[in-house]
């Protein structure tokens, strides 16, 4: 619980290292790359070879030629429109198919990398941070593969090639359609860096918008019990109209934007018309390549325009990339290989001092021993550093000095094996989202039925299973059947039996059951324990009554240590606890009795 | 907000077109001045090229360019300007559709309705934006109308079986277009869906991080994520299938009409009928044409979603409340005493539960749901038609609608904090610009145990509570939401398992907290009312008596102390 109040975050990688590991995801698939972008140039091509002949006819035309040369530009153009329709077409699927498997690897990378932080990373940086990553940044990406990056290639090839058929024609006159590449930089330069932070603050305000009334809905009983609704609609307003302002500013400038694209329109245009009017002049232009060049920049209006309005989603995935590539590249800390195993079922905790910020410390020295098969039971007050222990004996969380030992092998020594040996059941409880049969196999991937229902009987969940309109195979968690919280600790339980440690760190929550549910739990735990060593974080002193052991931690020591029965003779802290839990201390001299 | 009623789709667009009227009016006339000018430009360069170019004359080359840069001046202007006033009246009207559907879903009196927390917040933020959407069809269907009557007589001018020959080869290549979208549709939604189903197994699997870890499974979960992950590819790949036979079918459509066009021209130019000029005009407007005809096209489709937006948001605006409204106008504020007789809702049947003023009862269900049942009539969210039997507080009947004057407070089980800090949410009970009293907030901390979560926040009374407090954890939550009510000091106030998220020894001090603030031995101002609903010995050793549920009555009454000894359904609830 301790970790309450920590914050840090998560890597973020530079501009350079996000190309680096585009272009390396690009060369690995480079026959697809190159078949994208000789589709895309090709289609492209046909394009400007079309416009190319309609020049051609245009001079025919002045020329006064016969009627017949209609039928030979009717012959090319037929085939342009053919062949660069195709062509563009198999360049769109080639880019979206090369865009899909690119994604897929760098969310399939993030989420595996995720999956193997180190737990005090975890811990540290918050699940915030990491779900905004798995979720709207990789959306972002998505979203951007799906429709930007093809209208942006395509686009891209098309201004290209018009300006190579522009100096084909003439140099100059490709020098003049050029002028438009620094007149669109210059109109970008003015307006991303002045867009990107409204935007940025459009997005946060939109945000906060939404989770102003997510709070009020989802605490609606608390806004009418306490009347806060003019609080909350007062805030609410100022955040609606905050997006409206910003929303409207950003636009604003959008609009002064497309003005000084319109004036580089207006500026290139005429600078080809005069550029072919003096080529003309001088005998080295026909006016058919003119108007040929005149057409082709007015059919660029189009394409240029969409891909300088998406660059602020461009950017938008550039942030999102820079964000999943900094996790990709967090360097890989686990030891990879087992350097050693443990020797029996035995965990041994030497001087343990930890905190969670230097000069806090949370566990003063703590020493503990386990022997193969014995049940120890933590017992203190909130904030004695209970959970905290167990996370190190778990080894989730490493100590500051100290050591932790399973069967003689310092943890960190375990590597892979660690998870296998000790496992650690937790106050969350989640159920995953799908079958039920499927969250169970998370533990023992590859078990049959069978097993499962075996291990979901030892836990005493087998008759609601059972019971569920689909047995083990219906679709539990976020949108599936609800299970309450005494079903997913026990599915919780069931996962840990299926995992089969030969340790057992338990600390989860039974209270929230009520009395009747957690004595159920407390069964189901003490099964699921059996033949393994287990500390367990008692939040329930009938836990510890059951323990073959007792350790009482206070402010970050143990303080008292014995059998239940021992402790209780010995009159000590234990025994206080233990009396203010039975409540048999009355605490109100008042026992009036009023019968209705 | 709500002026005229609005209980239908087409309601909803027909107030937000009228109230928005001005400037929708201004914005489209201005868009429509901008798209003239920008079918005027293919004409333009057909008339540089004709005059200018083809000619040799400078004067006419500056004269014909000098008219091409007022063109796009007042392109550019009117674009400028009309687009603004028409974002402005976007904006300004999703704003108001968001505060009315909050203040709808919001309502004290409830809100009747099958839809999901989810469901509703996606009304209020996507289809909101979707409604305020129209005022930007609207212009723009004005401006494709204009530009394709300036381009229809331009190219009838020029001549008419040509003109005939593009406008109506146009529209019929589009609408053969049409036809495949839906093909497009379906797989663009499938592939979103797919989409989605992977960011939804992310964020599920990350969220159970810690326990997925704890066992050892988060290999298991890689693999399961990349199976979707995988799905989810093959899907985006059949999209850009799709999309990819979507853009061949209409490059090849749209290039074989432009050829089409630009032959014809080209043979009516080879013999003479239209000049060279009008031949570049053709081929430029041809290609132009494409553009407002395709928005044509797609139009009507983008209403329909707007239309469709609208009609989500209608019906939440137009659900019925949950609560009625007092038959009788609101009278002097009911006594705090509650008085069940019969009751029957949900598992409770025929409960009898009297509790006076200054009385602290608890109440032990041996059913969970009859706990929840009875916390949900008491809270006043159950309108009196839902339940059967009596239920009354003073003189009035539970479950109608009070705007204030309401003596009773239930605090929820599950405890909801909002944005801001500790102090904010520990005050947002006590009446507003009311400065809390530091010696009753010291009390109520006390009382609640809130001052140890208090003492470890490192901010104090100033620390940052994040969005539903996830920054805090269960039971400092429960503390806080408790030191919150507590601090309200409501005349009754009712508590469902306020402990179930703290340790033993804290919830005992809760307990003798509760009984101290809200009970003392010799109470000094008017006497409290409390009433818990619990399991927790600690908390039912403190009240005055006990009210024992089972199968959904009160079977029983007593001391805690007595009904241990005396009832084995008792001990078996509360005794571990």
């Amino acid at each position: 619980m301790s970790d309450v109040f920590t914050a840090a975050v998560l890597p973020i990688a530079s501009a350079r290292d996000s190309r680096r590991y585009l272009s390396a995801a690009l060369r690995e698939r480079w026959p697809g790359l190159a078949g994208a972008l000789a589709a895309g140039a090709v289609g492209a091509a046909a394009g400007v070879a079309t416009v190319y002949t309609l020049g051609v006819l245009v001079d025919r035309v002045r020329e006064g030629a016969a009627v017949g040369v209609v039928a030979g530009v009717a012959a090319v153009l037929v085939g342009c429109a053919v062949l660069g329709g195709l062509a563009t077409g198999l360049g769109t699927y080639l880019t979206g198919r090369l865009g899909a498997s690119v994604l897929a690897e760098l969310r399939e990378r993030v989420l595996a990398r995720v999956l193997r932080l180190p737990s005090a990373m975890v811990e540290g940086a918050g699940q915030g941070d990491l779900l905004s990553r798995v979720g709207s940044d990789a959306t972002t990406i998505g979203k951007a593969v799906a429709d930007v990056i093809p209208t942006m290639a395509s686009s891209v090839l098309l201004g290209t090639l018009s300006l190579l058929a522009m100096a084909g024609l003439d140099w100059r006159l490709g020098l003049a359609g050029a002028v438009a590449v620094p007149l669109y930089v210059l109109a970008l330069r003015w307006y991303l860096p002045r867009s990107s932070p409204v935007y940025a603050r459009e997005r946060l305000a939109g945000a906060q918008s939404s989770q102003h009334l997510v709070e009020s809905l989802h605490g609606v009983r608390t806004v009418h019990a306490y009347r806060l609704l003019g609080w909350r609609m007062r805030g609410l307003e100022a955040a609606s109209a905050a997006r409206r302002d910003l929303s409207v500013s950003v636009f604003t400038l959008f609009t002064r934007f497309v003005g000084r694209v319109n004036r580089a329109e207006f500026l290139v245009l005429s600078a080809i018309l005069v550029t072919g009017f003096l080529l003309v002049r001088d005998g080295s232009l026909t006016v058919g390549e003119t108007a040929a060049a005149a057409v082709l920049f007015h059919r660029l209006f189009n394409p240029i325009g969409m891909l300088l309005f998406v660059f602020d989603e461009v950017q938008l995935a550039g942030a999102s990339l820079a964000r999943l590539v900094g996790v990709v590249d967090i360097p890989e800390t686990e030891e990879p290989v087992a350097a050693q195993e443990p020797a029996d079922a035995s965990v041994e905790l030497v001087d343990v001092v930890f905190g969670y910020s230097p000069g806090v410390p949370v566990l003063h020295g703590v020493t503990l021993r386990l022997a193969p098969g014995e049940r120890v039971a933590l017992v203190g007050t909130t904030g004695a550093g209970k959970s905290t222990l167990a996370a190190i004996a778990a080894g989730v969380l490493r100590p500051d000095s100290g050591a932790a030992l399973a069967g003689g092998a310092p943890l960190p020594k375990l590597g892979p094996l660690l998870r296998r040996h000790i496992a650690m059941v937790t106050q969350e409880t989640r159920v995953f989202a799908g079958p039920l049969a499927a969250d169970l196999r998370l533990a023992k991937p590859g078990a049959a039925d069978d097993e499962l229902r075996a291990a979901l009987s030892v836990v005493d969940a087998l008759d609601w299973v059972d019971a569920l309109p689909d047995g083990l195979a219906t679709a539990v968690g976020e949108g599936g059947h609800p299970l309450t919280a005494a079903q997913a600790q026990q599915v919780a339980l069931a996962r840990l039996v299926l995992a089969e440690p030969a340790v057992v760190v338990l600390d989860e929550a039974t209270a929230e059951a009520g009395s009747q549910g957690a004595r159920v739990l407390e069964e189901a735990a003490s099964a699921a324990m059996r033949g393994r060593t287990a500390l367990i974080v008692a939040h329930r002193l009938t836990q510890a009554a059951a323990a073959d052991r007792v350790c009482v931690l206070e402010d970050g020591r143990i303080v008292e240590e014995g059998h239940h029965d021992e402790l209780l003779k010995a009159d000590g802290y234990y025994a206080g606890l233990w009396r203010a839990w039975q409540a048999r201390t009355p605490t109100s001299t008042e026992t009036k009795v009023r019968l209705t | 907000m709500t002026t005229a009623t609005v209980d239908t789709g087409g309601a909803v667009l027909r107030r937000t077109v009228a109230r928005n009227r001005r400037r929708l009016t201004v914005g489209s006339a201005l868009i429509g001045v901008h798209q003239v000018c920008e079918s005027l430009v293919p004409i333009l360069i057909g008339v540089i090229v004709d005059r200018a170019v083809a000619t040799g004359d400078g004067y006419a080359l500056a004269r014909w360019i000098a008219a091409l840069g007022l063109l796009f001046t007042v392109l550019t202007v009117a674009y400028r300007f009309g687009a603004r006033q028409l974002m402005q009246a976007i904006a300004d009207e999703a704003h108001l559709l968001r505060l009315d559907l909050a203040a709808t879903v919001l309502r004290p009196r409830g809100l009747r309705t099958e839809q999901a927390t989810g469901d509703l917040l996606s009304v209020a933020t996507v289809d909101t934006d979707q409604t305020s959407y129209v005022l930007d069809y609207i212009p723009r269907l004005v401006g494709a109308v204009v530009a394709i009557g300036i381009s229809a007589a331009a190219l009838l001018a020029i001549d008419v079986p040509l003109g005939l020959t593009v406008l109506v080869g146009t529209p019929l290549v589009l609408l053969a277009l049409q036809a495949a979208t839906p093909a497009l549709t379906r797989r663009a939604e499938a592939q979103q869906e797919l989409a989605g189903e992977a960011t939804a197994v992310a964020t599920d699997l990350v969220s159970g991080l810690r326990p997925l870890a704890g066992i050892g499974a988060t290999g298991a979960a890689a693999d399961r994520y990349r199976e979707v992950s995988g799905r989810s590819r093959l899907a985006m790949v059949r999209a850009a299938r799709a999309q990819g036979a979507y853009t061949a079918a209409s490059g090849v459509g749209s290039a074989l009409l432009a050829g089409a066009a630009a032959v014809l021209a080209g043979w009516f130019a080879l013999r003479g009928d239209i000049s060279v000029g009008e031949l570049i005009t053709v081929i430029g407007l041809a290609q132009f044409l494409m553009e407002p005809m395709g928005l044509l096209a797609v139009i009507p489709g983008w209403v329909a979603q707007a239309r469709g937006s609208a009609n989500r948001i209608a019906a939440v605006l137009a659900a019925p409340a949950v609560l009625p409204e007092p038959a009788a106008p609101a009278e002097a504020a009911p006594e705090p005493e509650l008085n069940l007789a019969g009751l029957s809702y949900s598992t409770l049947s025929d409960l009898d539960l009297e509790v006076r003023g200054g009385e602290f009862v608890a109440v032990v269900a041996t059913r969970a749901t009859d706990g929840d049942a009875l916390a949900a009539v008491l809270s006043g969210r159950v309108p009196p038609d839902d339940y059967r039997g009596e239920a009354r507080l003073g003189g009035s009947v539970l479950g109608q609608h009070r705007a204030d004057g309401w003596p009773l407070h239930a605090e929820p089980h599950h405890p909801d904090l909002f944005t801001g800090t500790i102090g904010s949410n520990l005050t947002a009970g006590a009446a507003e610009g009311d400065e809390p009293d530091q010696e009753l907030l010291a009390a109520a901390l006390r009382a609640s145990a809130a001052d140890q979560v208090l003492r470890a926040a490192p901010g104090g009374l100033a620390h940052p509570v994040a969005e539903r407090g996830a920054s805090l954890s269960g039971g400092q939550r429960q503390r806080l939401a408790l030191a919150r009510a507590l601090l309200a000091r409501p005349p009754l106030l009712v508590l469902h398992h306020p402990t179930t998220a703290v340790d033993a020894v804290t919830e005992h001090a809760i307990a003798r907290g509760l009984r101290a603030l809200r009970h003392p031995e010799r109470a000094s101002g008017p006497a409290q009312t409390t009433v818990v609903i619990t399991s927790s010995p600690a908390l039912l050793a403190v009240a005055d008596r006990v009210v024992l549920v089972e199968q959904g009555r009160a079977v029983a009454t007593g001391t805690h102390t007595d009904l241990s000894r005396t009832e084995d359904a008792y001990r078996r609830a509360v005794l571990r």
